[in-house]
């Protein structure tokens, strides 16, 4: 069952954008999906868009790490786009870094990221 | 400079996932309209983040209060999140970074007590939990 | 990271016990006050003559008579000083009193009458009122003694107050300067496209720290940044909190995307960030900021 966060295709690079008002539920089917996704379509790449988000706490940065740990071990590279300067800086505060996770400022050069470092 | 007229509280029952994510918003417009800066209305969400999953996660249901409070000399925001569930046995642990009884919300309580101002949290095993959080504008 | 970064609690206003309290330190006994009322006449009339004689004592010297503009505002000084030697007899020692003496304490910093000053001309007035009162109680000696040792207590209890009204004024001297030097405003540069550089100068406290990260963060995203030098040579102090903060704030920088580069650190600054558990594998450092731009431009094209 599909859910509520739409996952796009680009070539062999999945893309997610989180909306603004997301619940923990919506982000653990997020997670399982891509997961699917990253298998059935053979997908080198995720890009997971946050940039309409304004909270990311430890529960969402908590996910992502982990949805970057498993589309790893599935032979693809996730990168999270789009962290606001507010939500960067309540990350940082709250002691959540997102160590070994690939960032980028925005879907273009996320996706210039992923797909240079498949060449 | 007069006094800006300050919102009325709020209390919120917390029962579900989406329960979480109307608190932040509702917290966040309160902090807004008190004065906080957009980085503080930041924090401030993100701490009503942590402190309303702590209730959907371990007690079931609670409810969240938002409040302004005032002193001679700023205003602030005061936030109680309190349920009736299991309590936490060891208070002192679960403020220590990285600690988690399973949900691996490790970092939520600790975090929550760097981003805020004020922060207490009262709990007993099988009393509930009381958390109190207050941020103060910067004056 | 648990203690890395400081509570941000505000600091409590600093404890002023009662006057009830200060009293008692004092050892101030409604005995003291009333046989230091009884000085009162006498006090009232040699008042007059003791500043007449301090004057003197103080304008032969130099560096004192310049503090004076003309004859004028000696006269106004001398009136000011015969009612503060009046109220030390007569007053009621409360809390209006408190706060009386601390308003002149602050009158006389502003003036740039120094404790020195001020400590001298109060042991003048005493040491002058104490030989005239023995004078005129030889009758009675030890009656004498007992009521100069009275108002002595009280005298001091009253210097007390001036001095601390002195420090409290030099602290908050201190704080407003400190203040100014943590609203520093910290310029954030642009390079060249998408390069921006950050010189941190002053002292970084967590509150500027704070003000910092959101800064360089909102210009991140404005210039599109991919690539941010934070410059701390010009920074006071670095010890592991600011070294903490440092870190905070290039994190959040990678959060969003742009790779962060610490320049001008120090062999200290070095150890402080090791000392807290940061390697370089996680932080691109460098000593200098040229070098510091160089890695900086091969990031952001590799």
């Amino acid at each position: 069952m599909a859910g509520r966060v739409a996952i796009l295709r680009q070539g062999r690079v999945l893309i997610a954008s989180l909306q603004e008002a997301l619940g923990d539920s919506d982000i653990l089917g997020l997670q399982s999906d891509i997961l699917r996704d990253v298998i059935r379509h053979r997908a080198t790449g995720v890009i997971v868009d946050v940039s309409a988000l304004d909270v990311l706490d430890s529960f969402g940065t908590r996910t992502l790490a982990d949805m970057a740990a498993a589309v790893q071990l599935r032979g693809a590279r996730l990168a999270i786009v789009g962290i606001q300067p507010d939500v960067a800086f309540s990350m940082v505060l709250m002691g959540l870094t997102l160590t070994g996770v690939a960032t980028a400022r925005d879907l273009e050069t996320g996706l210039a990221l992923l797909t240079g470092a498949g060449e | 400079m007069s006094p800006p007229v300050l919102p009325a509280e709020q209390v919120l029952r917390i029962a579900r996932d989406g329960d979480i994510v109307a608190a932040r918003q509702a917290g966040r417009l309160m902090a807004s309209e008190i004065g906080f800066s957009r980085p503080e209305q930041a924090l401030i969400a993100t701490a009503i983040s942590e402190l309303t999953r702590n209730i959907v996660s371990y007690a079931g249901t609670g409810r969240l209060s938002c409040r302004a409070v005032q002193q001679p000399r700023r205003i602030g925001l005061r936030i109680i999140a309190e349920d009736q569930g299991p309590g936490i046995p060891d208070l002192e642990a679960a403020l220590r970074d990285g600690y988690s009884t399973g949900n691996s919300l490790g970092l939520g309580l600790p975090g929550t007590r760097r981003i805020m101002d004020d922060f207490d949290i009262r709990s007993a095993p099988g009393q509930g939990v009381t958390v109190t959080v207050t941020k103060w504008t910067s004056c | 990271m648990s203690d890395i970064i400081a509570s941000s609690a505000p600091r409590a206003d600093r404890l002023r016990p009662a006057t009830d309290e200060q009293l008692r330190w004092f050892d101030i006994t409604e005995t003291d006050r009333s046989r230091a009322e009884a000085l009162a006449a006498t006090a009232d009339e040699l008042a007059e003559p003791i500043i007449e004689d301090f004057y003197r004592h103080l304008l032969s010297f130099e560096g004192a008579r310049r503090h004076f503009r003309d004859d004028d505002q000696i006269a106004r000084v001398k009136q000011g000083q015969l009612r503060y030697f009046r109220e030390l007899v007569a007053a009621a020692l409360d809390d209006e009193y408190v706060a009386n003496r601390r308003r002149i304490g602050l009158i006389h910093e502003r003036a740039g009458v120094t404790p020195t000053l001020y400590v001298g001309a109060y042991a003048y007035y005493l040491h002058s009122l104490g030989h005239m009162v023995m004078d005129r109680m030889q009758d009675d000696p030890a009656r004498a003694v007992s009521l100069l040792l009275s108002l002595n207590k009280i005298a001091h209890f009253d210097m007390a107050l001036a001095l601390e009204t002195y420090v409290d004024t030099r602290e908050a001297a201190i704080e407003q300067r400190e203040r100014e030097m943590s609203e520093l405003p910290t310029p954030v540069l642009q390079l060249r496209d998408g390069l921006l550089l950050i010189p941190v100068v002053g002292t970084l406290d967590s509150f500027r720290a704070r003000n910092l990260t959101v800064r360089v963060l909102e210009r991140i995203r404005d210039l599109r940044a991919r690539a941010v030098v934070l410059d701390i040579t010009g920074v006071a102090a670095v010890d592991s909190a600011v070294a903490s903060h440092l870190i905070q704030t290039m994190t959040a920088a990678r959060l969003m995307g742009a790779t962060a580069v610490l320049t001008g650190l120090s062999a200290e600054v070095a150890q402080a960030l090791v000392k807290i558990g940061v390697t370089s594998e996680a932080l691109h450092t460098a000593g200098d900021l040229q070098h510091g731009i160089e890695i900086a431009e091969r990031l952001m094209e590799g």
